[in-house]
């Protein structure tokens, strides 16, 4: 059953150095206030694994909490690179970053297969891609009826799953509703996860398109309105665009990035 | 094509003999009722069927029009054991694929994403893979080299679903508690048949955004069939007709055909009111 925590408090107590950790969200609910927690408590060696890194691992990565990504896409969405990525993986800085590089629809079969408790899930992506050639985590399995070569991709059972949701109810069940990435996926493939949520509400009412993540699934619930922004909570508030603008100028300068850390985060 | 409105008997006259057909619902849930009525009707013959069974197997099957049943089991729910596919399974007159629930799912889940099969544990160690020497396993290519049931894609070639609603085009809406594999069914088919309680205009098609189940591209033709799950449930417009079923299950084949099924659906629907 979940427990209901402060969020430096679930932090401290369910992201520990060298995790595997997956702080999903697609555009829309991406748990930034969490990833911010973890640079203030100076987590290290972590592995991050995500569909699409934006800016907050951009942050992560800058601030030295990375030793490996593993991604699909990664950018500034609709603006450019992530520089504190590029850097760490052209320049080594502020640390060395392994990177492990997949398709979307291979790593949501990767937190599908986690998820439904098998060691791997087939796919006809990758096939033709240069992916195969530098992702050493794919792999084949042949149909046993056609000869087909297909694709396998391991499952992904990250240690913890951290996710920012509209609601939660007072025995921890959590509901979230509009765009949907793979949170759902991410939490039941995880071995602990963390939810922060805009508020805490007496009863969940049934909403259309809501996921409900059921209290058992659940590890700890943290209470952070605005726990997404820069991006958007559906029924809350809207994406801050100019704020991913204006981390191109602060992200692309080691000193400029340096001081936003010092600056907004106190690190 | 904006309307793709079909009679039961023009959607009949689209199947062929010796056709793979899937039958949405569950058991005796939201079967699509009509359409095998309107099956029963008409002359085809050697169907394989992949279905959630319950009537639809059984009177298809009392009917001489089945060759094979692909499923995970037949059962009228409030009555165990359906009695028409029970007799063809003790006489053998039937050949049967019998798959565990989950590897039925997992079949149908490979032919819509167009995969030949996928791994699934259910199965292994069962005599599933005693009475179905046609599968094989696989094994995972990563260290733990588990072994895998490989479940082959159940391709269709026709699908028939009923929902509580849709409109012309194919988008249809179902408003009881689950919406078994119905969208399955169809993404695994060739052709999509979705019988409907009540045809209504899009705009009206309102309410939680996954009830609507299926949309106009799993669909190539609807078909208005009031109380066309009869005898099966269709909640929330009603339940079941236990009665009914009670009836069916306890009165011989020919005088349950002559007395209910001899007819048209209109027929059908006058003796049952």
């Amino acid at each position: 059953m979940a427990e209901l925590v402060g969020l430096a408090e679930g932090i401290a107590a369910l992201v520990h150095d060298g995790d595997t950790v997956s702080l999903e969200g697609f555009t829309h609910l991406i748990p930034v206030a969490a990833g911010h927690e973890i640079i203030r408590q100076r987590r290290r060696d972590l592995t991050l694994a995500r569909m699409t890194p934006d800016i907050v691992y951009d942050q992560m990565i800058g601030a030295g909490c990375a030793r490996r990504l593993i991604f699909a896409w990664g950018g500034n969405p609709g603006v450019g690179s992530l520089h504190r990525l590029r850097d760490a993986v052209e320049n080594d800085w502020p640390a060395p970053l392994e990177i492990e590089e997949h398709s979307h629809a291979g790593m949501a079969n990767r937190y599908t297969a986690g998820a439904s408790g098998l060691p791997f899930a087939v796919l006809r992506g990758y096939t033709g891609t240069d992916l195969v050639r530098h992702t050493s985590s794919l792999a084949t399995v042949t149909c046993p009826f056609t000869g087909e070569v297909l694709t396998a991709v391991p499952a992904l059972n990250p240690d913890v799953a951290v996710i920012h949701a509209q609601r939660a109810d007072r025995k921890g069940n959590v509901q979230l509703w509009g765009l949907a990435g793979v949170q759902k996926e991410a939490v039941l493939a995880a071995k602990r996860c963390l939810v922060t949520v805009e508020e805490i509400v007496e009863e969940l009412d049934a909403r259309p398109n809501a996921v409900v993540l059921p209290s058992w699934v659940i590890t700890a619930v943290a209470v952070v309105p605005g726990g997404a922004k820069p991006s958007y909570a559906q029924g809350y508030y809207d994406r801050d665009n100019l704020y991913y603008r204006r981390w191109d100028a602060i992200s692309r300068d080691r000193d400029t990035f340096t001081g936003w850390l010092a600056d907004e985060l106190g690190s | 094509m904006d309307d793709k409105v079909l009679t039961a008997d023009e959607v009949v006259g689209e199947l062929s003999d010796g056709m793979t057909i899937g039958i949405g619902g569950w058991g005796s849930r939201r079967k699509p009722m009509a359409l095998v009525r309107a099956i029963l009707r008409s002359d085809l013959k050697d169907l394989t069927l992949v279905s959630y069974g319950g009537p639809d197997v059984g009177l298809l099957m009392a009917a001489g029009r089945v060759k094979r049943v692909v499923c995970g089991f037949v059962s009228l729910d409030s009555i165990p054991l359906e009695p028409h596919f029970r007799r063809g399974r003790q006489e053998g007159t039937i050949e049967l694929t019998e798959l565990d629930e989950g590897m039925l799912y997992w079949g149908l889940l490979a032919a819509a994403h167009r995969l030949p099969f996928l791994p699934i544990r259910a199965g292994l160690r069962s005599d599933v893979m005693r009475v179905n020497p046609e599968l094989r396993t696989v094994r995972s290519p990563y260290p733990d080299d588990e072994e895998f049931v490989a479940m082959p894609a159940l391709k269709l070639d026709a699908a028939l679903i009923h929902l509580n609603r849709a409109d012309a085009r194919g988008n249809g809406q179902y408003l009881g508690p689950d919406p078994y594999f119905d969208d399955l069914f169809c993404l695994a088919a060739e052709k999509r048949y979705l019988s409907c309680e009540r045809l209504v205009p899009t705009e009206e098609l309102t309410g939680p955004p996954q009830s609507l189940l299926v949309n106009r591209m799993m669909v190539d033709a609807v078909v208005h069939t009031p109380n066309g799950a009869h005898f099966t449930s269709c909640v929330p417009d009603y339940g079941r007709d236990e009665d009914f079923q009670r009836e069916y299950t306890q009165t011989p084949w020919p005088e349950f055909h002559a007395k209910y099924l001899a007819g048209s659906e209109a027929d059908y629907q006058a003796a049952i009111a």
